[in-house]
Protein backbone atom coordinates (compact mmCIF):
# COMPACT_ATOMS: atom_id res chain seq x y z
CA UNK A 1 0.00 0.00 0.00
CA UNK A 2 2.71 2.21 0.83
CA UNK A 3 4.10 1.87 -2.79
CA UNK A 4 0.28 2.72 -4.03
CA UNK A 5 1.28 5.71 -2.10
CA UNK A 6 4.57 6.91 -3.22
CA UNK A 7 3.64 6.59 -6.75
CA UNK A 8 0.32 7.90 -6.38
CA UNK A 9 0.97 10.92 -4.81
CA UNK A 10 0.37 13.40 -7.00
CA UNK A 11 -2.07 11.90 -8.27
CA UNK A 12 -3.86 11.55 -4.83
CA UNK A 13 -2.77 15.55 -4.79
CA UNK A 14 -4.74 15.92 -7.78
CA UNK A 15 -7.93 13.71 -6.72
CA UNK A 16 -8.24 16.04 -3.49
CA UNK A 17 -8.20 18.87 -5.71
CA UNK A 18 -10.88 17.49 -8.24
CA UNK A 19 -12.79 16.67 -5.60
CA UNK A 20 -13.10 19.98 -4.17
CA UNK A 21 -13.78 21.30 -7.08
CA UNK A 22 -16.23 18.77 -8.13
CA UNK A 23 -18.06 19.86 -4.79
CA UNK A 24 -18.12 23.11 -5.16
CA UNK A 25 -18.80 24.17 -9.23
CA UNK A 26 -19.74 20.41 -9.58
CA UNK A 27 -22.80 20.93 -7.30
CA UNK A 28 -23.57 24.54 -8.78
CA UNK A 29 -23.57 23.57 -12.36
CA UNK A 30 -25.88 20.60 -11.53
CA UNK A 31 -28.45 22.43 -9.75
CA UNK A 32 -28.08 25.16 -12.71
CA UNK A 33 -28.35 22.68 -15.14
CA UNK A 34 -25.70 23.56 -16.58
CA UNK A 35 -23.84 20.53 -17.11
CA UNK A 36 -25.04 20.71 -21.05
CA UNK A 37 -23.03 24.10 -21.57
CA UNK A 38 -20.26 22.64 -19.50
CA UNK A 39 -19.89 19.99 -21.96
CA UNK A 40 -19.84 22.38 -24.53
CA UNK A 41 -17.14 24.83 -22.95
CA UNK A 42 -15.20 21.11 -22.06
CA UNK A 43 -15.20 19.64 -25.40
CA UNK A 44 -14.68 23.51 -27.24
CA UNK A 45 -11.46 23.95 -25.51
CA UNK A 46 -10.10 21.75 -27.64
CA UNK A 47 -9.63 24.94 -29.74
CA UNK A 48 -7.83 26.41 -27.67
CA UNK A 49 -5.02 23.26 -27.14
CA UNK A 50 -5.19 23.17 -30.98
CA UNK A 51 -4.40 27.51 -31.22
CA UNK A 52 -1.69 26.68 -28.57
CA UNK A 53 -0.05 24.47 -30.25
CA UNK A 54 0.08 26.27 -33.84
CA UNK A 55 0.78 29.23 -32.16
CA UNK A 56 3.65 28.20 -29.95
CA UNK A 57 1.54 29.67 -26.54
CA UNK A 58 2.07 27.29 -23.62
CA UNK A 59 -0.43 25.04 -23.47
CA UNK A 60 -2.75 25.82 -20.17
CA UNK A 61 -2.30 29.63 -20.99
CA UNK A 62 -3.69 29.62 -24.24
CA UNK A 63 -6.45 26.68 -23.17
CA UNK A 64 -7.23 28.76 -20.09
CA UNK A 65 -7.80 31.99 -22.52
CA UNK A 66 -10.17 30.10 -25.33
CA UNK A 67 -12.06 28.23 -22.60
CA UNK A 68 -12.59 31.56 -21.21
CA UNK A 69 -13.52 33.00 -24.17
CA UNK A 70 -15.68 30.12 -25.16
CA UNK A 71 -17.35 30.38 -21.72
CA UNK A 72 -18.38 34.07 -22.48
CA UNK A 73 -20.07 33.52 -25.52
CA UNK A 74 -21.78 30.56 -24.04
CA UNK A 75 -22.96 32.98 -21.04
CA UNK A 76 -24.68 35.79 -23.98
CA UNK A 77 -25.73 33.48 -25.85
CA UNK A 78 -27.79 31.31 -23.06
CA UNK A 79 -28.89 33.75 -20.29
CA UNK A 80 -32.68 34.76 -20.70
CA UNK A 81 -32.74 32.45 -23.66
CA UNK A 82 -34.47 29.16 -23.39
CA UNK A 83 -35.08 28.90 -27.45
CA UNK A 84 -33.07 27.21 -29.45
CA UNK A 85 -29.85 27.36 -26.83
CA UNK A 86 -29.41 23.55 -27.22
CA UNK A 87 -28.82 24.37 -31.39
CA UNK A 88 -26.51 26.82 -30.36
CA UNK A 89 -24.43 24.98 -27.19
CA UNK A 90 -23.90 22.28 -29.83
CA UNK A 91 -22.60 24.57 -32.58
CA UNK A 92 -20.10 25.94 -30.55
CA UNK A 93 -19.03 22.06 -29.20
CA UNK A 94 -18.62 21.37 -32.51
CA UNK A 95 -17.15 24.98 -34.08
CA UNK A 96 -14.51 24.85 -31.04
CA UNK A 97 -12.97 20.97 -31.60
CA UNK A 98 -12.93 21.71 -35.37
CA UNK A 99 -10.77 24.83 -34.58
CA UNK A 100 -8.78 22.82 -32.41
CA UNK A 101 -8.54 19.67 -35.26
CA UNK A 102 -7.46 22.11 -38.11
CA UNK A 103 -4.93 23.72 -35.89
CA UNK A 104 -2.95 20.82 -34.63
CA UNK A 105 -3.07 19.37 -38.31
CA UNK A 106 -1.94 22.82 -39.63
CA UNK A 107 0.89 22.36 -36.88
CA UNK A 108 2.21 19.38 -38.13
CA UNK A 109 0.45 17.41 -35.88
CA UNK A 110 1.04 16.12 -32.44
CA UNK A 111 0.84 12.53 -31.65
CA UNK A 112 -0.81 10.61 -29.31
CA UNK A 113 0.37 12.95 -26.66
CA UNK A 114 -3.13 14.79 -27.65
CA UNK A 115 -4.71 11.58 -26.81
CA UNK A 116 -3.92 13.07 -22.92
CA UNK A 117 -5.98 16.13 -22.99
CA UNK A 118 -8.65 14.05 -24.52
CA UNK A 119 -8.91 11.23 -22.14
CA UNK A 120 -6.65 12.52 -19.44
CA UNK A 121 -4.22 10.49 -17.65
CA UNK A 122 -4.58 11.46 -13.81
CA UNK A 123 -0.95 9.80 -13.68
CA UNK A 124 0.76 11.90 -15.27
CA UNK A 125 -0.22 15.36 -13.47
CA UNK A 126 2.67 17.89 -13.56
CA UNK A 127 3.37 19.40 -10.40
CA UNK A 128 2.44 22.94 -12.18
CA UNK A 129 -0.72 22.03 -13.23
CA UNK A 130 -1.29 21.02 -9.36
CA UNK A 131 -0.46 24.72 -8.35
CA UNK A 132 -3.04 25.74 -11.11
CA UNK A 133 -5.67 23.36 -9.58
CA UNK A 134 -4.82 24.72 -5.92
CA UNK A 135 -5.84 28.49 -7.13
CA UNK A 136 -8.18 27.76 -9.41
CA UNK A 137 -9.98 25.73 -6.25
CA UNK A 138 -9.19 29.11 -4.04
CA UNK A 139 -11.58 30.78 -6.41
CA UNK A 140 -14.15 28.36 -5.91
CA UNK A 141 -14.70 27.78 -2.55
CA UNK A 142 -14.55 31.97 -2.51
CA UNK A 143 -17.28 32.20 -4.64
CA UNK A 144 -19.52 28.92 -3.80
CA UNK A 145 -18.96 30.67 -0.09
CA UNK A 146 -19.71 34.27 -0.50
CA UNK A 147 -22.62 34.05 -2.91
CA UNK A 148 -24.18 30.57 -1.66
CA UNK A 149 -27.60 32.17 -0.80
CA UNK A 150 -27.82 33.90 -4.06
CA UNK A 151 -26.80 30.92 -5.98
CA UNK A 152 -29.16 28.74 -4.38
CA UNK A 153 -31.96 31.38 -4.81
CA UNK A 154 -31.06 31.38 -8.71
CA UNK A 155 -31.12 27.49 -8.72
CA UNK A 156 -34.26 27.44 -6.70
CA UNK A 157 -36.33 30.25 -8.63
CA UNK A 158 -34.61 32.62 -11.06
CA UNK A 159 -37.89 35.18 -11.08
CA UNK A 160 -37.97 35.08 -6.98
CA UNK A 161 -33.62 35.90 -6.79
CA UNK A 162 -34.34 38.69 -9.62
CA UNK A 163 -36.95 40.01 -7.88
CA UNK A 164 -34.99 40.43 -4.84
CA UNK A 165 -32.61 42.63 -6.74
CA UNK A 166 -29.69 39.68 -7.37
CA UNK A 167 -27.62 40.27 -9.73
CA UNK A 168 -28.62 36.94 -11.46
CA UNK A 169 -26.55 37.75 -15.00
CA UNK A 170 -23.50 38.81 -13.52
CA UNK A 171 -23.52 35.62 -11.35
CA UNK A 172 -24.48 33.34 -14.75
CA UNK A 173 -21.25 34.59 -16.35
CA UNK A 174 -18.92 34.02 -13.44
CA UNK A 175 -20.42 30.68 -12.85
CA UNK A 176 -19.66 30.02 -16.71
CA UNK A 177 -15.90 31.41 -16.03
CA UNK A 178 -15.46 29.08 -13.19
CA UNK A 179 -16.93 25.74 -14.93
CA UNK A 180 -14.24 27.30 -18.10
CA UNK A 181 -11.03 27.26 -15.24
CA UNK A 182 -12.60 23.80 -13.72
CA UNK A 183 -12.17 22.60 -17.19
CA UNK A 184 -9.18 23.30 -18.09
CA UNK A 185 -7.40 22.47 -14.85
CA UNK A 186 -8.88 19.66 -15.36
CA UNK A 187 -7.30 18.40 -18.56
CA UNK A 188 -4.69 16.55 -17.79
CA UNK A 189 -6.25 14.70 -14.61
CA UNK A 190 -9.27 13.75 -16.67
CA UNK A 191 -9.67 14.67 -20.08
CA UNK A 192 -12.20 16.93 -22.00
CA UNK A 193 -14.27 14.22 -22.90
CA UNK A 194 -14.48 12.73 -19.51
CA UNK A 195 -14.36 15.67 -17.17
CA UNK A 196 -18.60 16.44 -17.53
CA UNK A 197 -18.85 12.76 -15.97
CA UNK A 198 -16.83 13.21 -13.22
CA UNK A 199 -18.37 16.38 -12.13
CA UNK A 200 -21.56 15.68 -12.81
CA UNK A 201 -22.47 12.03 -11.41
CA UNK A 202 -21.03 12.78 -7.48
CA UNK A 203 -23.32 15.70 -6.61
CA UNK A 204 -26.12 14.12 -8.76
CA UNK A 205 -26.12 11.12 -6.21
CA UNK A 206 -25.19 13.61 -3.30
CA UNK A 207 -28.41 15.75 -4.30
CA UNK A 208 -30.68 12.50 -3.73
CA UNK A 209 -29.52 11.98 -0.35
CA UNK A 210 -29.45 15.26 1.00
CA UNK A 211 -31.95 17.83 2.62
CA UNK A 212 -29.84 20.82 1.21
CA UNK A 213 -27.12 22.40 -0.44
CA UNK A 214 -24.90 22.57 2.60
CA UNK A 215 -24.83 19.04 3.10
CA UNK A 216 -24.97 18.52 -1.08
CA UNK A 217 -21.55 19.89 -1.24
CA UNK A 218 -19.21 18.17 1.19
CA UNK A 219 -20.97 14.89 0.65
CA UNK A 220 -20.16 15.61 -3.24
CA UNK A 221 -16.96 15.82 -2.50
CA UNK A 222 -16.48 13.03 -0.27
CA UNK A 223 -18.03 10.57 -3.07
CA UNK A 224 -15.84 12.24 -5.75
CA UNK A 225 -12.70 11.28 -3.40
CA UNK A 226 -14.22 7.84 -2.88
CA UNK A 227 -14.56 7.03 -6.70
CA UNK A 228 -11.37 8.45 -7.35
CA UNK A 229 -9.57 6.37 -5.10
CA UNK A 230 -11.27 3.41 -6.03
CA UNK A 231 -10.90 3.87 -9.44
CA UNK A 232 -6.60 4.64 -8.71
CA UNK A 233 -6.69 1.38 -7.00
CA UNK A 234 -8.53 -0.39 -9.31
CA UNK A 235 -5.69 0.89 -12.45
CA UNK A 236 -3.00 0.10 -10.17
CA UNK A 237 -4.55 -3.65 -9.66
CA UNK A 238 -5.07 -4.13 -13.15
CA UNK A 239 -3.13 -2.01 -14.99
CA UNK A 240 -5.90 -0.03 -16.74
CA UNK A 241 -6.21 3.16 -17.33
CA UNK A 242 -6.66 5.21 -14.29
CA UNK A 243 -9.14 8.05 -15.02
CA UNK A 244 -11.65 5.41 -17.23
CA UNK A 245 -11.61 3.46 -14.10
CA UNK A 246 -12.40 6.28 -11.69
CA UNK A 247 -15.54 7.21 -14.42
CA UNK A 248 -16.54 3.59 -14.41
CA UNK A 249 -16.47 2.95 -10.85
CA UNK A 250 -18.44 6.82 -10.75
CA UNK A 251 -20.98 5.62 -13.01
CA UNK A 252 -21.29 1.99 -11.34
CA UNK A 253 -21.91 4.29 -8.12
CA UNK A 254 -24.72 5.97 -10.15
CA UNK A 255 -26.38 2.90 -11.13
CA UNK A 256 -26.49 1.61 -7.41
CA UNK A 257 -28.35 4.92 -5.98
CA UNK A 258 -30.94 5.36 -8.32
CA UNK A 259 -31.53 1.64 -7.80
CA UNK A 260 -31.52 2.54 -3.75
CA UNK A 261 -33.80 5.48 -4.28
CA UNK A 262 -36.74 3.68 -6.07
CA UNK A 263 -36.26 1.09 -2.73
CA UNK B 1 -54.98 56.80 -0.59
CA UNK B 2 -51.72 56.13 -2.21
CA UNK B 3 -51.65 54.45 -5.65
CA UNK B 4 -49.91 51.09 -5.28
CA UNK B 5 -49.79 50.68 -9.01
CA UNK B 6 -50.63 52.24 -12.18
CA UNK B 7 -50.45 51.18 -15.61
CA UNK B 8 -50.91 53.77 -18.77
CA UNK B 9 -51.41 52.49 -22.21
CA UNK B 10 -49.64 49.71 -21.66
CA UNK B 11 -48.64 47.31 -24.40
CA UNK B 12 -46.61 44.35 -24.38
CA UNK B 13 -45.22 42.65 -27.98
CA UNK B 14 -43.46 39.03 -27.69
CA UNK B 15 -41.74 38.85 -31.26
CA UNK B 16 -44.36 40.21 -33.97
CA UNK B 17 -47.44 39.55 -31.27
CA UNK B 18 -49.11 41.84 -28.42
CA UNK B 19 -49.90 40.12 -25.36
CA UNK B 20 -51.16 42.88 -24.02
CA UNK B 21 -52.42 46.42 -25.37
CA UNK B 22 -53.78 49.24 -24.36
CA UNK B 23 -53.39 48.19 -20.29
CA UNK B 24 -54.45 51.55 -18.27
CA UNK B 25 -54.89 49.61 -14.51
CA UNK B 26 -54.75 51.68 -10.88
CA UNK B 27 -54.60 49.88 -8.17
CA UNK B 28 -54.88 51.91 -4.33
CA UNK B 29 -52.74 50.83 -1.37
CA UNK B 30 -54.38 48.10 0.64
CA UNK B 31 -56.72 46.95 -2.23
CA UNK B 32 -57.12 43.18 -3.10
CA UNK B 33 -57.54 42.54 -6.59
CA UNK B 34 -58.25 39.16 -8.94
CA UNK B 35 -57.06 38.61 -12.06
CA UNK B 36 -58.91 36.52 -14.22
CA UNK B 37 -59.28 35.06 -18.15
CA UNK B 38 -58.30 32.48 -20.40
CA UNK B 39 -54.46 31.04 -20.74
CA UNK B 40 -52.00 32.97 -23.50
CA UNK B 41 -54.74 36.20 -22.34
CA UNK B 42 -51.33 38.26 -20.52
CA UNK B 43 -52.01 37.75 -16.78
CA UNK B 44 -48.89 36.77 -15.88
CA UNK B 45 -47.00 38.75 -18.51
CA UNK B 46 -49.06 41.70 -16.71
CA UNK B 47 -47.55 40.32 -13.39
CA UNK B 48 -44.13 40.33 -14.77
CA UNK B 49 -44.38 43.51 -15.98
CA UNK B 50 -45.38 45.56 -12.41
CA UNK B 51 -42.61 43.12 -10.88
CA UNK B 52 -40.25 44.71 -13.37
CA UNK B 53 -38.90 41.23 -14.96
CA UNK B 54 -40.04 42.59 -18.68
CA UNK B 55 -39.85 46.05 -20.06
CA UNK B 56 -43.20 46.92 -21.78
CA UNK B 57 -42.70 47.66 -25.66
CA UNK B 58 -45.33 50.69 -24.75
CA UNK B 59 -46.66 52.50 -22.08
CA UNK B 60 -45.65 53.51 -18.24
CA UNK B 61 -45.67 51.12 -14.93
CA UNK B 62 -45.34 52.69 -11.30
CA UNK B 63 -45.29 51.45 -8.07
CA UNK B 64 -45.42 54.12 -5.27
CA UNK B 65 -44.59 56.30 -8.09
CA UNK B 66 -41.66 54.22 -8.67
CA UNK B 67 -40.23 52.27 -11.68
CA UNK B 68 -40.80 49.03 -11.20
CA UNK B 69 -37.21 47.77 -10.82
CA UNK B 70 -36.68 50.46 -8.09
CA UNK B 71 -39.65 49.31 -6.29
CA UNK B 72 -38.86 45.80 -6.52
CA UNK B 73 -38.12 45.25 -2.68
CA UNK B 74 -41.50 46.02 -1.92
CA UNK B 75 -43.30 43.21 -3.66
CA UNK B 76 -43.32 39.95 -2.55
CA UNK B 77 -44.17 37.03 -5.06
CA UNK B 78 -45.63 34.24 -4.92
CA UNK B 79 -45.00 32.10 -8.24
CA UNK B 80 -47.49 29.70 -10.01
CA UNK B 81 -45.14 26.69 -9.56
CA UNK B 82 -40.96 26.36 -9.63
CA UNK B 83 -39.79 24.17 -12.37
CA UNK B 84 -36.96 22.76 -9.94
CA UNK B 85 -35.68 19.25 -9.88
CA UNK B 86 -37.63 16.48 -7.78
CA UNK B 87 -33.96 16.16 -5.42
CA UNK B 88 -33.20 20.08 -5.05
CA UNK B 89 -31.84 19.97 -2.34
CA UNK B 90 -33.11 23.49 -0.29
CA UNK B 91 -35.14 22.77 3.14
CA UNK B 92 -38.47 24.57 3.28
CA UNK B 93 -36.71 27.28 6.24
CA UNK B 94 -34.01 28.33 3.46
CA UNK B 95 -36.81 28.68 0.98
CA UNK B 96 -38.49 31.18 3.81
CA UNK B 97 -35.33 32.53 4.18
CA UNK B 98 -34.61 33.78 0.55
CA UNK B 99 -37.50 36.23 0.86
CA UNK B 100 -35.34 38.33 3.22
CA UNK B 101 -31.91 38.43 0.88
CA UNK B 102 -31.21 41.78 -1.24
CA UNK B 103 -28.60 41.96 -3.97
CA UNK B 104 -26.57 43.50 -1.14
CA UNK B 105 -27.54 41.00 1.16
CA UNK B 106 -25.04 37.89 1.08
CA UNK B 107 -25.68 36.10 4.46
CA UNK B 108 -28.65 36.06 7.02
CA UNK B 109 -28.40 37.57 10.45
CA UNK B 110 -30.46 36.73 13.75
CA UNK B 111 -33.43 39.03 12.58
CA UNK B 112 -33.87 37.20 9.49
CA UNK B 113 -34.00 34.17 10.64
CA UNK B 114 -36.69 34.84 12.98
CA UNK B 115 -39.00 36.53 11.12
CA UNK B 116 -38.41 33.96 8.68
CA UNK B 117 -39.37 31.24 11.67
CA UNK B 118 -42.40 33.23 12.90
CA UNK B 119 -43.91 33.79 9.48
CA UNK B 120 -43.84 30.13 9.32
CA UNK B 121 -45.17 29.49 12.59
CA UNK B 122 -48.22 32.07 11.76
CA UNK B 123 -48.94 30.27 8.65
CA UNK B 124 -49.03 27.17 10.66
CA UNK B 125 -45.98 25.46 8.94
CA UNK B 126 -43.22 25.86 11.18
CA UNK B 127 -43.21 22.29 11.90
CA UNK B 128 -41.72 21.67 8.31
CA UNK B 129 -38.87 23.92 9.04
CA UNK B 130 -36.12 21.07 8.42
CA UNK B 131 -37.98 19.13 5.59
CA UNK B 132 -36.80 18.84 2.02
CA UNK B 133 -39.33 21.65 0.29
CA UNK B 134 -39.60 19.02 -2.61
CA UNK B 135 -40.62 16.12 -0.30
CA UNK B 136 -44.34 18.22 0.69
CA UNK B 137 -47.47 18.26 -0.33
CA UNK B 138 -48.86 21.39 -2.88
CA UNK B 139 -50.69 22.82 -0.37
CA UNK B 140 -47.91 22.61 2.06
CA UNK B 141 -45.48 24.13 -0.42
CA UNK B 142 -47.77 26.58 -1.47
CA UNK B 143 -47.73 28.28 2.18
CA UNK B 144 -43.85 27.53 2.09
CA UNK B 145 -43.76 29.92 -0.85
CA UNK B 146 -46.50 32.21 0.87
CA UNK B 147 -43.74 32.56 3.42
CA UNK B 148 -40.79 33.15 1.49
CA UNK B 149 -42.98 36.41 -0.35
CA UNK B 150 -44.56 37.77 3.30
CA UNK B 151 -40.61 37.25 4.73
CA UNK B 152 -39.59 40.28 2.71
CA UNK B 153 -42.25 42.57 4.24
CA UNK B 154 -44.23 43.86 1.41
CA UNK B 155 -45.86 46.42 0.47
CA UNK B 156 -47.62 44.71 -2.37
CA UNK B 157 -48.30 41.10 -2.85
CA UNK B 158 -48.46 39.67 -5.96
CA UNK B 159 -50.01 35.86 -6.34
CA UNK B 160 -50.25 33.81 -9.59
CA UNK B 161 -52.08 30.90 -9.21
CA UNK B 162 -51.52 30.40 -5.52
CA UNK B 163 -54.28 27.25 -5.17
CA UNK B 164 -52.69 25.67 -8.59
CA UNK B 165 -52.30 21.90 -7.46
CA UNK B 166 -53.56 22.36 -4.36
CA UNK B 167 -56.56 20.27 -3.08
CA UNK B 168 -59.74 21.58 -1.92
CA UNK B 169 -59.37 21.95 1.89
CA UNK B 170 -55.57 23.83 0.98
CA UNK B 171 -57.34 25.79 -1.24
CA UNK B 172 -59.62 27.29 1.52
CA UNK B 173 -56.47 27.84 3.90
CA UNK B 174 -54.56 29.64 1.65
CA UNK B 175 -57.63 32.41 0.60
CA UNK B 176 -58.20 32.55 4.41
CA UNK B 177 -54.98 33.75 4.84
CA UNK B 178 -54.86 35.99 2.41
CA UNK B 179 -58.24 37.65 3.60
CA UNK B 180 -56.21 38.47 7.05
CA UNK B 181 -53.46 40.07 5.11
CA UNK B 182 -53.07 43.99 5.51
CA UNK B 183 -51.81 45.08 1.97
CA UNK B 184 -52.35 45.42 -1.41
CA UNK B 185 -52.75 42.13 -3.09
CA UNK B 186 -52.77 40.93 -6.61
CA UNK B 187 -54.18 37.53 -7.53
CA UNK B 188 -53.60 35.70 -11.32
CA UNK B 189 -56.24 32.94 -10.89
CA UNK B 190 -57.89 30.29 -13.08
CA UNK B 191 -59.63 29.26 -10.40
CA UNK B 192 -63.31 31.42 -10.60
CA UNK B 193 -63.83 30.88 -6.59
CA UNK B 194 -61.07 33.77 -6.05
CA UNK B 195 -64.02 36.20 -6.86
CA UNK B 196 -66.30 34.77 -3.89
CA UNK B 197 -63.03 34.96 -1.61
CA UNK B 198 -63.44 38.93 -0.50
CA UNK B 199 -61.42 40.56 -3.20
CA UNK B 200 -62.51 44.21 -4.32
CA UNK B 201 -62.15 44.35 -7.87
CA UNK B 202 -61.85 41.46 -10.70
CA UNK B 203 -59.95 42.47 -13.73
CA UNK B 204 -60.91 39.94 -16.80
CA UNK B 205 -57.50 39.98 -18.98
CA UNK B 206 -57.33 39.16 -22.81
CA UNK B 207 -55.29 41.06 -24.11
CA UNK B 208 -57.15 43.74 -23.05
CA UNK B 209 -58.23 44.52 -20.01
CA UNK B 210 -62.13 44.80 -18.50
CA UNK B 211 -62.39 45.98 -14.77
CA UNK B 212 -65.60 45.19 -12.42
CA UNK B 213 -65.79 47.40 -10.02
CA UNK B 214 -67.84 45.87 -7.61
CA UNK B 215 -67.00 42.21 -6.35
CA UNK B 216 -70.57 41.63 -5.99
CA UNK B 217 -71.15 40.02 -9.15
CA UNK B 218 -74.64 39.14 -8.89
CA UNK B 219 -74.23 35.54 -10.30
CA UNK B 220 -76.38 32.37 -8.81
CA UNK B 221 -73.08 30.48 -7.73
CA UNK B 222 -72.88 26.67 -6.74
CA UNK B 223 -69.40 26.24 -5.71
CA UNK B 224 -67.63 24.26 -8.84
CA UNK B 225 -70.44 24.67 -10.98
CA UNK B 226 -70.54 27.76 -13.05
CA UNK B 227 -69.67 28.46 -16.59
CA UNK B 228 -66.56 30.06 -17.02
CA UNK B 229 -67.22 31.48 -20.57
CA UNK B 230 -70.25 32.97 -19.39
CA UNK B 231 -68.96 34.35 -16.52
CA UNK B 232 -66.03 36.53 -18.91
CA UNK B 233 -68.55 37.45 -21.38
CA UNK B 234 -70.92 38.62 -18.27
CA UNK B 235 -67.19 40.64 -17.15
CA UNK B 236 -66.52 41.94 -20.77
CA UNK B 237 -70.28 43.48 -20.79
CA UNK B 238 -70.75 44.80 -17.42
CA UNK B 239 -66.92 46.25 -17.09
CA UNK B 240 -65.93 49.87 -18.45
CA UNK B 241 -63.60 49.15 -21.31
Amino acid sequence: MSDFFSLFFHSFIAVILLSIAVATIGSIMLLNRYSYTAASIAHGSYGGIGLALYFGVPMLLGTTLFALALALVLAAITYGNKERNDLLIGLIWAVGMSVGIIAVDASGGYGSDLMSFLFGDILMVPKSDLVYMALVDLLLIGFVALFYNHLLAIAYEEDFAKLRGINVKALHYATLLLIALTVVMSIRSVGLILVIALFSIPPFIAERFTHSLKAMIPLSGVLSFIFSLAGLLISYSFDISATASIILVSAAAFLISMIRKRE
Amino acid sequence: MKTAVKCDNLYFRYHKEYILENITLKIEDGEYIAIIGPNGGGKSTLLRLIMGLLKPTKGSIAIYGQSPQRAKRVIGYLPQKINFGLDMPITAFEAVLQGRLSGSKLFYDEEDKKTALRIMENLGVANYKDSKISELSGGERQKILLARALACDPKILILDEPTASVDIEGQKQIYEILKNLNMTKIVVSHDIKILFEGVDRVAYINRRLYMHDSPDLNIEHSEGHFCEMELFEYLKKGCDV
